[in-house]
């Protein structure tokens, strides 16, 4: 389903990823993890296709597909979806706004008819409880003065509602009571599908409990440079990062910054 | 060195409407004290942004005629008076005849009914201590050929709103100065909108002037939708003065053109008197808007609270200058003024200006101003969901302004005011 070959990316001339090679099948789970500043959110962003990182080398393809010649939204449409490390607040556009406008723009964009305002309603409260957001989050701004924890369950509130291809999780168990990992989790497994793939960023061997990966891959330097199955993750847990090579987190950002 | 210019004197002479005596006396009395006035220039700090937009020529200073076809006129339900070229179109009005409102035009006054409006013609302006927004208002003054006299006697209600449709039929050169004076008695009620609207395309100029006199507890809601065209040059002026406990809320909804300048002076002179003034400017190409507001606290416990948005694409150009003035008796003030401005090109210029002159020692007085542009981090989380880039853009420049928009509290102003943003959103976003 998604192909990357050597994917070179920097910010303001600053190379953040040096050759990122990963494969994900329809129906895989992949586990990223690795040390703090070793560009994991920047290769969900790349994927996602925010303008602020530069493609220098290598290539994405979807099903095929070259992604880097495609919009952000256009991307999105194809069936990416990102749910952002940090949600973005965005004051003045109701939630319930946002959601149906995201929706309606798949639906479109797939041939299908607009849902109305009470059809998506309806569907949008359904959602809502499944994530265990009180459907009153809908009325609010996008974001606006959500608790960090349901800014995650609102990101996978707007996966379960885009049904994308590749959903791409940065840190979405981050800051979550124990509650709420369950019921994130319960949401992420309600993605798992045979024509589905999920890539998440975590840090946690916890949620690895609850959503099981088929690959787990460590990200430090802006490379892979560990992968293997579920196995490793507990391994992580045990050892930290150093018996890879990789000395600290600060070290870890240095290098990546040389 | 350059004579300051100064307003022609073609500019100084009415056509021959007919109108009461009284009336006439006072356009003449106004006119020979304009004779020779200075015209706004650069250096006018009231007009520092704007004069360079301003272009009188001879040949705008003809009255435009009386009558022509009033085309464009917008479909408006309920009660509705049209002007055009500054002259009411009884033909064209529609409202009944209402239990203690009476709604008329001047001409149709009589000498002592007259009289008492001379009066109390440009008393809401006189105080201001802003000469340029006095000048430009007394050019109405020296002018009108027309207007509207609206008097609600103590207690009357509107039952619902008045339409009042000023539609300049620009096809040829020359100017209107349409006219309206509201009389609020105690505790009545009224909302009165204001559509400026205009048909063909010679250069031309509108003088308008709104006056509102608030009673005692008086409730008076005002609404103002400029939207004329690119050969229009609109200069107006509402001035409001306010009794104890009354109410004023006002709401205008601009586009640009190549002049656009209202000034708003309301004066809060009973105690217990409050204004909501709300303001929403758009403006693309090479447009210009300018809003003017003063807000006068005389009286002690009274309540101001401003909001205004600007929103400038393009090469256009925005200005807000908001003025408070709290008097020394004016104990217990509560004033809040807020500006924010979204620039949605590098070729946009926005200025803005907050003016507080305090001169009470127990007050509230907050006010704040900010520009910016549309959020980039915004717009990626918004297209990372399929969002196309134009839908993007307009739900977060609809962030911006949607508050004010929904607060209009007449449904079809705010349709019509939704349907010409999105003529915007389309040309500005257009290629996104
Ligand atoms: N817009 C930017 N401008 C400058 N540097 C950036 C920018 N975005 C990311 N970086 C840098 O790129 C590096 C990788 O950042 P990234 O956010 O991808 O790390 P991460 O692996 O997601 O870390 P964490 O675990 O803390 O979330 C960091 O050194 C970061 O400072
Ligand atoms: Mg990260």
């Amino acid at each position: 389903m998604l192909s990357i070959k050597n994917l070179h990316a920097s910010v303001e001339g600053k190379e953040i990823l040096k050759g990122i090679n990963l494969e994900i099948k329809a129906g895989e789970v992949h586990a990223i993890m690795g040390p703090n500043g070793s560009g994991k959110s920047t290769l969900s962003q790349v994927l996602a296709g925010n303008e602020a990182f530069e493609i220098t080398e290598g290539e994405i393809t979807l099903n095929g597909e070259n992604l880097l010649e495609l919009e952000t939204e256009e991307r999105a449409r194809e069936g990416i979806f990102l749910a952002f490390q940090y949600p973005v607040e965005i004051p003045g556009v109701s939630n319930l706004q946002f959601l149906r406008t995201a929706v309606n723009a798949m639906r479109h964009h797939k041939g299908e008819a607009e849902m109305n305002a009470a059809e998506f309603m309806k569907l949008a409260k359904e959602v809502s409880k499944q994530v265990d957001l009180d459907p009153a989050f809908l009325k609010r701004g996008v974001n606006e003065g959500f608790s960090g924890g349901e800014k995650k369950r609102n990101e996978i509130m707007q996966a379960l509602l885009l049904q994308p291809k590749l959903a791409i999780l940065d840190e979405t168990d981050s800051g979550l009571d124990i509650d709420a990992l369950q019921v994130v989790s319960n949401g992420v497994n309600a993605l798992r599908a045979e024509d589905r793939a999920i890539l998440m960023v975590t840090h946690y061997q916890r949620l690895l409990n609850h959503i099981v990966p088929d690959h787990v891959h460590v990200l430090a330097g802006g490379k892979i440079v560990k992968s293997g199955g579920r196995e490793l993750a507990l391994e992580l847990e045990e050892r930290g990062y150093g018996w890879l090579g990789i000395k600290d987190e600060e070290e870890a950002a240095a290098n990546s910054a040389n | 060195m350059k004579p300051a210019p100064t307003l022609s004197a073609a500019f100084l002479h009415p056509a021959g409407q007919s109108l009461p005596e009284p009336l006439l006396a006072l356009r003449k009395q106004r006119g020979t004290a304009l004779v020779d006035m200075p015209l706004p220039t650069r250096k006018t700090e009231n007009w520092k942004y704007s004069s360079k937009y301003l272009k009188l020529t001879d040949d705008m200073a003809i009255s435009l005629p009386a009558e022509g076809k009033t085309g464009s006129g917008l479909a408006v339900p309920g009660y509705k008076v049209a002007f055009l070229n500054g002259v009411m179109l009884p033909e064209a009005s529609d409202y009944p005849d209402l239990d203690g409102i009476s709604i008329e035009r001047f001409g149709d006054l009589d000498d002592v009914e007259a009289a008492s409006l001379a009066d109390r013609m440009d008393s809401t302006l006189n105080s201001s201590s802003d000469k340029g927004v006095v000048q430009m208002a007394r050019l109405n003054s020296a002018r009108f050929e027309d207007g509207l006299l609206i008097r609600l006697k103590p207690n009357a209600v509107l039952d619902q709103p008045l339409f009042i449709v000023h539609e300049v039929n620009a096809d040829a050169s020359g100017s209107a100065y349409p006219r309206i004076f509201v009389d609020a008695g105690r505790h009545s009620q009224i909302t009165l909108v204001e559509e400026y609207i205009s048909s063909g395309g010679e250069p031309v100029m509108v003088n308008t002037v709104t006056e509102f006199t608030l009673g005692d507890g008086a409730n008076v809601t005002s609404v103002r939708l400029n939207m004329e065209g690119e050969n229009v040059q609109h200069i107006g002026a509402t001035g409001v003065s306010q009794q104890r406990n009354s109410r004023f809320e006002s709401h205008c909804v601009g586009f640009g053109g190549p002049l656009r300048r209202h000034d708003l002076q309301v004066r809060l002179e009973g105690e217990g008197a409050e204004c909501k003034l709300n303001g929403v400017v758009v403006t693309q190409g090479k447009q210009h808007y300018d809003n003017h507001t003063t807000i006068e606290h005389v009286a002690a416990h009274c309540n101001s609270q401003e909001t205004y948005r600007n929103i400038a694409a393009d090469q256009s150009h925005a200005v807000f200058n908001g003025r408070i003035h709290i008097h020394q008796d004016a104990q217990k003030s509560n004033a809040d003024m807020n500006n924010k401005n979204l620039l949605l090109s590098n070729g946009a210029e926005i200025d803005t200006k907050p003016e507080l002159e305090i001169y009470a020692d127990d007050v509230k007085c907050a006010h704040g101003a900010t520009i910016g542009q549309l959020d980039e981090v915004s717009l990626f989380y918004l297209v990372s969901r399929g969002i196309g880039r134009r839908e993007a853009n307009v739900l977060l420049t609809m962030a911006f302004i949607n508050e004010l928009v929904e607060q209009i509290p007449v449904e079809q102003v705010r349709d019509t005011a939704h349907t010409r943003l999105n003529q915007f959103f389309d040309q500005t976003f257009e290629g996104a």
